[in-house]
């Protein structure tokens, strides 16, 4: 019996023996790089959980990108492009406008009104002195923003402002503005409140 | 066991993270879906079925459909084409520019491109968008299946063998409850190559009475009952083929998308 207890307790050589030892560092390395480019792949690949994104569409983005989109729904969202680099940054991009800057278009009567004829005028000449927008004196510059827009992308403009955040009006079409550039008032003076009103709707 | 707190913690965490992963995140993901609309339009997708088709499910079910038929149509990939729908005030660039362009079969950046040109030289474009794949090529459905299609699925029976055809969109490809119906009773009667068994105890065997039965099938030569008898299908079989013509995958979803077949205009 004592026998037996000495040969467990001291190991004959040869034996394997388990002793703490940290683990290589290419190991480490390798996981690291492994997890980093499943990360890359994750990212491009998964659309983050979207419950709408499937498989051949890799993300939200791609998804929204692939839409099909004819007649009215292109043109507005040709207009949206226009309208978010070019007019966006003082209205903003909800239409809301900023104070002391650029008055809000969302619910704008000048936007929303019947015939666009005066609205057109606003980018293509400017504005400029005290104009009321809902209900609000605004008294700021704008420079005639629109004016070197093709009339095919400033019809798109329009039709988007009168027709997103809550406005509902007809929309424009290229020909219209083709029609107003070729009888804008002499002269390069911006407009004023009172110069938009004495002209037709 | 002077380990058995720790056993049991790591079981239980085992047990918790996979319980994470295979019912917590399904059910944050898509325990929320609601109806969605037809893309472009403002029709409702997918619609409830009618009393006859809900009942048509559980038949589907009792008779082990599943196990032969899938109804999940898979995509691969998406295609575009550029079609021109007006050629503007020159039209003999724009022939002229497109004779030289590839306009189908593309991706979106070159479909995008192909636009950009013929645009800038005053035609006018329509991109269209197509699904791709091999079910979608056989004919299955004009995208893939996405989750709300089994909306109203009680239970969800997307099966995982075909040893029959994908029945995703079998109501618009054989959209006819008779010919339904006719297949049910004797699958080679409508397709002489069928490895479809008869489903002849959903209908009834019925000694013509003073009249033919308005429903009863209309039966080839060698299907048909002996004279003086009639084939009747029994109300498991109309559910059934009720069933089958509500199952569609031919609407543009926002998470399907496609052009429709027809230009809206």
């Amino acid at each position: 019996m004592s026998d037996e207890n000495k040969s467990c307790s001291v190991p004959p050589p040869g034996e394997p023996t388990a002793t703490p030892s940290t683990a290589p560092m290419w190991i480490i390395v390798v996981t690291l790089i492994l997890l980093f480019i499943g990360g890359i792949y994750f990212d491009r690949n998964s659309g983050w959980f979207n419950a709408k994104v499937y498989s051949p569409y890799a993300s939200a983005e791609n998804l929204d990108a692939c839409q099909p989109q004819s007649g009215a729904a292109a043109f507005i969202a040709r207009g949206k492009k226009t309208y978010e680099a070019v007019c966006g940054v003082c209205h903003g991009p909800d239409g809301l406008g900023k104070p002391g800057q650029a008055p809000p278009l969302a619910g704008s009567e000048w936007v929303i009104a019947k015939g666009f004829n005066r609205l057109a005028h606003i980018p293509l000449m400017g504005v400029a002195g005290s104009i009321q927008v809902s209900g609000k004196d605004w008294n700021m510059n704008m420079a005639a923003m629109g004016a070197a827009l093709p009339d095919e992308d400033l019809a798109a403009v329009l039709t988007y402002i009168r027709n997103s955040w809550g406005n509902k009006a007809s929309s424009v079409a290229g020909d219209d503005i083709k029609h107003i550039r070729a009888k804008l008032p002499a002269g390069a003076q911006p407009m004023t409140h009172d110069m938009l009103m004495q002209m037709p709707e | 066991m002077k380990t058995g707190i720790s056993v049991f913690v790591a079981t239980f965490v085992a047990l918790g993270a996979s319980w994470c992963g295979f019912v917590l995140a399904p059910l944050l993901q898509l325990g929320g879906a609601k109806q969605t609309v037809v893309l472009q339009t403002t029709d409702n997708w997918p619609l409830q079925r009618t009393g006859a088709a809900t009942l048509g499910l559980q038949v589907y079910r009792a008779n082990g459909c599943a196990a032969c038929h899938t109804e999940l149509v898979r995509q691969t990939g998406v295609a575009f084409e550029v079609l021109l729908t007006s050629a503007g005030n020159n039209p003999a660039a724009v022939s002229n520019l497109i004779s030289n362009l590839k306009l189908a079969g593309l991706t979106k950046e070159e479909a995008d491109d192909a636009n950009a040109k013929i645009t800038a030289i005053g035609g006018k474009v329509e991109t269209r968008l197509t699904a791709t794949g091999a079910d979608i090529a056989r004919g299955w459905g004009l995208r893939q299946s996405v989750a709300a299609d089994y909306l109203y699925d009680q239970p969800v029976q997307l099966g995982s063998l075909r040893a029959g055809p994908d029945l995703a969109n079998i109501g618009v490809r054989a959209p006819d409850l008779n010919w339904q119906l006719l297949h049910l009773y004797a699958p080679k009667a409508v397709n002489p190559n069928s490895t479809m068994p008869s489903f002849k105890f959903l209908f009834e065997v019925r000694k013509i009475g003073n009249a033919p039965a308005p429903d009863a099938l209309h039966l080839p030569k060698e299907f048909a009952a002996a004279d003086g008898y009639e084939i009747v299908p029994k109300p498991e079989a109309i559910e059934l083929a009720a069933y089958l013509l509500s199952l569609k995958a031919n609407q543009p979803l926002y998470e399907a998308p496609f052009s429709p077949v027809t230009a809206a205009k």
